[in-house]
């Protein structure tokens, strides 16, 4: 509780630097859904784009003239975003008390690496969850005029659990990256880039059916809004491999840290 | 049972040395100095007692347990300050204290409050905000606060002006006295000098000597200034004197070995002036550094 919440004070911070980001898209986007809104104009416009555009941003599904439609193409600058914040978060969670030299106070009082990094680790996910209810919210308050529907409530949960579920992936992988890397100046650089590469692929992927097998190596297609909006609902193969990724990162944290030479 | 016992600890950064075999034996109850130069490993042993960084082989034992698998509970009598302090920059020195003191399962607030009395420490203050002296008063209060039964300290005294060093100083043979085992490493010798019952000497990561404080000042090695009259190296051509410097009639050096051999030699001699006298910490180190 001690190591929680200080990691909470001290991140609050950037907390709210980021909600703020996060609102300020989301008011972005729901205004210029307003020239959109119940508008058969726009739809021609996108049914108009070529196929494999449409594709590469996962749009070939989307009507942009209802609420979910729009949601449903904006929601990749949800996943990056929150992405970014999980994956930045894991890896400088752990990796700044090296950076900041504090370790050499922090670990040589009376705590375990273990217990260090259980506390850390509940502190991002619950500043993740933070950031996550936050960017929903906006979204409910923004389009509140627009009569949302039951689907369309349905529709965002499950969206913004599926993007939950990613920032978990990201967050065991940057403390994962930050346990496991010799020089912890990169480990945030390395996290942000991983990222991008598995954006990038998540785009590949789209594009060129021989490459299907990479739906299962980027996170990114394991929840696409697209498919949410038809199925409704999230594919259990995804959910699965999402919880077998996350253990395993947060289990290598576990393992690898308290054996690590700390870097002082 | 040692305090501190560490046997034949080596630790290897990569190919690189950091210390190699040292076997070091703390009893309850002393001020067991730690010297050597920067480079010669005084950290890396301590930064392996402390559970910072693992041996590459061998062990070390404090209070008795393994330092590895009972790490965090050992640590609950350890006061440790090291050479450099860091900590959040934002955090409120009140804070940082109280966040502190957390950790531990005893009361720490009336010593808390006296050691932050003594160190005249102004609590009110953000941790960016202080000199690196005042971290350095953080530094002490914070790692005493606990009334440890045993204190590490790696070159303590740094950015302290001497007043607060001698304060320190006050502070660290208090809690000897009340039954604190002190393990204090240093480059200077005069401080070690004042506080230490025993010392070790590292050297390029290994223990060269461990000795008591009082012996190695009788290592049996005088110091020796003559002042006379058409000196020449070849008349002290006797065993034991070593380091010999003849400059201007004046003759400096070390000698070891019977002194009357030495009082007779120098009996013969037409002279100016004699000082025979018990060198200097400083000067006994130098010869193992030769």
């Amino acid at each position: 509780m001690h190591i929680l919440k200080r990691e909470l004070k001290s991140n609050l911070k950037g907390l709210l630097i980021w909600s703020i980001a996060m609102i300020v898209l989301v008011v972005m986007m729901t205004t210029e859904y307003s020239a959109y809104d119940s508008n058969p104009e726009m739809a021609d416009v996108l049914s108009s784009m070529p196929e494999a555009m449409l594709k590469a941003f996962s749009m070939e599904n989307a009507n942009l003239t209802t609420p979910s439609g729009f949601i449903s193409l904006a929601s990749f600058y949800f996943s990056v975003m929150l992405g970014v914040y999980g994956v930045l978060m894991g890896s400088g969670i752990i990796s700044k008390e090296e950076r900041d030299k504090t370790v050499e106070f922090f670990l040589t009082l009376p705590v375990s690496r273990v217990q260090v990094i259980w506390s850390k680790l509940w502190a991002a996910v619950i500043l993740n969850t933070g950031l996550n209810l936050i960017t929903v919210s906006s979204i409910i308050v923004t389009l509140w005029r627009y009569n949302l529907s039951q689907d369309f409530f349905s529709f965002l949960w499950k969206l913004f659990i599926g993007i939950w579920i990613l920032q978990m992936i990201f967050l065991s992988m940057g403390m994962f990256l930050a346990s496991f890397l010799k020089r912890y100046k990169s480990s945030g650089k390395i996290s942000a880039s991983l990222l991008m590469v598995l954006y990038v692929l998540n785009v590949i992927t789209a594009l060129n059916s021989k490459l299907d097998f990479l739906k299962y190596i980027t996170p990114f297609k394991y929840f696409e809004a697209n498919k949410i909006l038809v199925n409704n609902t999230l594919e259990g193969k995804y959910i699965m491999l999402s919880i077998v990724i996350i253990f395993v990162g947060f289990g290598l944290t576990f393992i690898l840290y308290p054996k690590r030479d700390l870097r002082l | 049972m040692f305090i501190i016992e560490t046997n034949q600890l080596t630790k290897f950064y990569g190919k690189a040395k950091g210390i190699e075999n040292v076997s070091l034996q703390v009893q309850e109850g002393e001020i067991f100095g730690f010297i050597g130069p920067n480079g010669a490993g005084k950290s890396t042993t301590i930064r392996t007692l402390m559970g910072l960084i693992f041996p590459t082989s061998g062990e070390a034992k404090i209070f008795g347990k393994d330092i590895i698998s009972n790490g965090p509970q050992l640590r609950q009598e350890i006061g440790y300050l090291p050479s450099e302090v860091f900590y959040y920059d934002k955090m409120k020195v009140k804070d940082l204290l109280h966040y502190t003191a957390g950790f531990y399962k005893k009361d720490t607030k009336k010593r808390m409050n006296e050691l932050v009395e003594i160190m005249e420490l102004d609590t009110s203050r953000r941790i960016e905000d202080l000199s690196y002296g005042n971290k350095k008063k953080v530094g002490i209060v914070q790692g005493l606060l606990h009334s440890p039964k045993l204190i590490v300290l790696d070159e303590p005294t740094s950015g302290l002006d001497p007043l607060m060093q001698q304060k320190f100083f006050d502070i660290i043979k208090e809690e000897h006295r009340n039954g604190a085992t002190v393990f204090f490493s240093s480059h200077i010798l005069s401080e070690v000098q004042e506080l230490c019952n025993r010392v070790a000497i590292i050297k390029d990561g290994s223990i060269i000597k461990t000795e008591d404080i009082k012996t190695l000042r009788e290592d049996n090695y005088k110091k020796i200034f003559i002042k006379g009259k058409d000196l020449k190296l070849d008349q002290f051509n006797l065993q034991g004197l070593t380091r010999l410097i003849l400059e201007n009639n004046e003759l400096r050096g070390f000698y070891k070995g019977d002194i009357n051999q030495l009082t007779q030699l120098i009996s013969q001699l037409n002279l100016k002036d004699v000082i025979i006298e018990q060198p200097t910490l400083e000067e006994i180190f130098m010869h193992y550094y030769k």
